[in-house]
């Protein structure tokens, strides 16, 4: 797994049990909003009237190859087949998708854009070789990233859902389509965990979610390495780089590299 | 009394439901232990047993809630294009499963009169109101229905799926993945994912076909293991529950709450909303504004929490509450 260098001073997680708790998540994303503002990459914190919750909203132009036809069928062949829990493994649905062969998809990996300022590029992307697309052409989708916090399993959550120009929602089919076989290949067999569609807890939309019942697993040694080291971490963004790019959401390296006093001199290490 | 309540929808035609209906708009009450008066709305499988031992014990409050149902007829929408007259569809809906999964003859039945180049993914309005498939049919009629008059009336849908409001629902196992992320989430409060996390995969498939195929007894043979505790702790880490309220934008309130205080006094109903949502309590010398409802019943405000999580939760094993506006009639 490729984690960017998190020496970069942040908000010192609680390192009991790995918990993420509201008031760190919190904290978290307070810090994840300066570097932010710094880098203009969008984040936003989006508060729930009369509270303290709310979530981390980010929104991006993409440009994604969707295939037309969805890449498997439920309603058919999926019926008697195992069910898509949240928690299956990620080799399941390679398995699934080798048997619909020829609907490989492409993204342009470098494609997202935080602005519609590099709209206008034109030239079609080569594709890079890795993947072969079949049928339908790049377009632009629209989307929307939530961070929330989960109070089941004390950890942050990703939400998300897409758009085309013409305002019609993204199916769960055409949202695994746009996942990159690149990663899909990577993350086999890695504590990731599957795409579903699920109530939005705070809105009460449909939204895609990263179901967070592993992160804690694969959060723990990122953690306790941190903890080994001295290092403060901020898990929310720690976390966002690993899980972030499965959707698209890629963390700028700056996020670790940028200097950033003020929170260099107020970080502490947990003891 | 477990053969009646088996005899589940299937075996029931749309005559025969249509009589039954009568009986089930009755309230009665009858009492349970712990002192809980359960004033039962629409719970069909209560009226219609009649008899019933005064000594009810704690196992058959779960039997109660798990036959709960109710009677319900599906209209047409108007809107879609018939090739002859649609009647409408008449069952009785189990409160602990959900919608999706117990209308495949619904949809047949209307799939008979519909054309058939405009059938689209069926979903299920009331009143205006989208119905959310992944909130037990007991929930849905607690928060949107209770004051109606029985049947409960549900208009079908073919065309224009409203795809802001309703998670699509294309097979059976999206809604098992929904049943278990929920049951599992439950477990993460209770016990740290650790019960759920040491059952077998065959262990997980008999709590979803307990419940598919409507087996109590297959059912709780496993689910009872998700309601222990250690005793010395005195209840689960942390109660799984989620209140409802119509008139909030919200969909519910779920947040971290144990079932016994600090000083290790059992928490109750009225401490939970107290702290969670405090407009649902009626203030002192002002008339009540708000039910509280659980299956369609009141609890006493000062029934244990834990009590409430063990006998009264849905097989999701969460807690689902409804606060309502008392009707105003």
């Amino acid at each position: 797994m490729c984690l960017p260098n998190m020496s970069a001073p942040c908000c010192v997680a609680e390192m009991s049990g790995c918990a993420l708790d509201e008031e760190n998540f919190r904290r978290c994303c307070r810090l994840l909003l300066q570097q932010s503002e710094q880098l203009r990459d969008g984040w936003s914190w989006e508060a729930v009237q009369g509270s303290e919750e709310g979530y981390l909203k980010k929104t991006a132009l993409r440009s994604v190859v969707v295939d037309s036809s969805p890449a498997w069928d439920h309603e058919g062949s999926a019926s008697d087949s195992e069910p898509h829990t949240s928690c299956r493994s990620w080799s399941d649905q390679q398995g699934q998708e080798e048997k619909q062969a020829g609907l490989v998809l492409s993204v342009d990996a470098d494609s997202i854009k935080g602005g519609i300022e590099d709209e206008e590029d034109g030239e079609e992307d080569e594709d890079d070789g890795v993947c072969v697309v079949s049928e339908g052409s790049s377009q632009m989708l629209q989307y929307e990233y939530h961070i929330l916090h989960s109070c089941s399993y004390s950890t942050p959550v990703l939400y998300f859902r897409a758009f085309t120009q013409d305002g019609r929602s993204l199916s769960l089919e055409e949202v695994w389509s746009s996942v990159h076989p690149n990663f899909r290949l990577r993350l086999q067999n890695s504590p990731l965990n599957t795409i579903t569609l699920q109530e939005h807890p705070l809105l009460g939309q449909p939204f895609f979610m990263l179901h967070p019942c592993r992160t804690e697993e694969f959060m723990r040694p990122v953690l306790q390495a941190a903890q080994d080291q001295h290092r403060s971490v901020n898990y929310v963004l720690s976390w966002l780089s690993v899980v972030g790019p499965v959707v698209g959401l890629d963390v700028p390296l700056k996020y670790a590299t940028q200097l950033h006093p003020a929170a260099s001199l107020s970080s502490t290490e947990p003891d | 009394m477990d053969k009646q309540g088996n005899d589940n929808i299937d075996s029931h035609g749309p005559s025969s439901i249509k009589a039954d209906c009568k009986t089930s708009t009755k309230r009665s009450c009858l009492p349970l232990d712990l002192g809980v008066c359960l004033c039962v709305w629409g719970i069909y499988y209560l009226c219609a047993t009649g008899s019933r031992n005064s000594m009810a014990d704690d196992k058959d409050v779960l039997r109660d809630v798990w036959f709960g149902r109710i009677p319900t007829c599906f209209i047409l929408n108007q809107d879609e294009v018939t090739e002859r007259e649609a009647e409408p569809y008449y069952l009785l809906l189990p409160r602990v499963s959900y919608l999706t999964l117990v209308t495949d003859k619904v949809k047949k039945h209307f799939h008979k009169v519909v054309r058939t180049d405009d059938v689209e993914e069926m979903w299920l309005e009331y009143e205006g109101t989208p119905l959310k498939w992944h909130y037990p049919i007991g929930v849905l009629f607690d928060l949107h229905a209770s004051n109606t008059v029985l049947p409960w009336s549900i208009t079908v849908h073919f065309k224009n799926f409203p795809d802001r409001d309703l998670l699509h629902c294309p097979s059976n196992s999206v809604i098992e993945a929904h049943f278990m992320s929920s049951l599992k989430e439950a477990d993460a409060l209770k016990h740290k994912s650790q019960v759920v996390n040491d059952m077998q995969k065959k262990d997980h498939k008999q709590l979803w076909m307990g419940l598919q195929n409507d087996k109590f007894d297959q059912f709780w043979a496993m689910n009872r293991k998700l309601m222990e505790y250690p005793t010395e702790e005195g209840g689960f880490r942390y109660i799984p529950f989620r209140i409802y309220q119509t008139m909030s934008d919200r969909p519910f309130i779920q947040k971290l709450f144990r079932p016994v205080s600090p000083e290790g006094n059992m928490h109750t109903l009225g401490d939970l909303l107290k702290e969670m949502c405090p407009a649902a309590l009626p203030h002192d010398g002002e008339q009540k504004r708000y039910q509280v409802v659980i299956h369609g019943i009141e609890p006493l405000l000062e029934t244990p929490l834990q009590w409430l999580s063990e006998h009264l939760s849905h097989p999701d094993n969460f807690l689902h509450i409804c606060v309502t506006p008392v009707p105003s009639d």
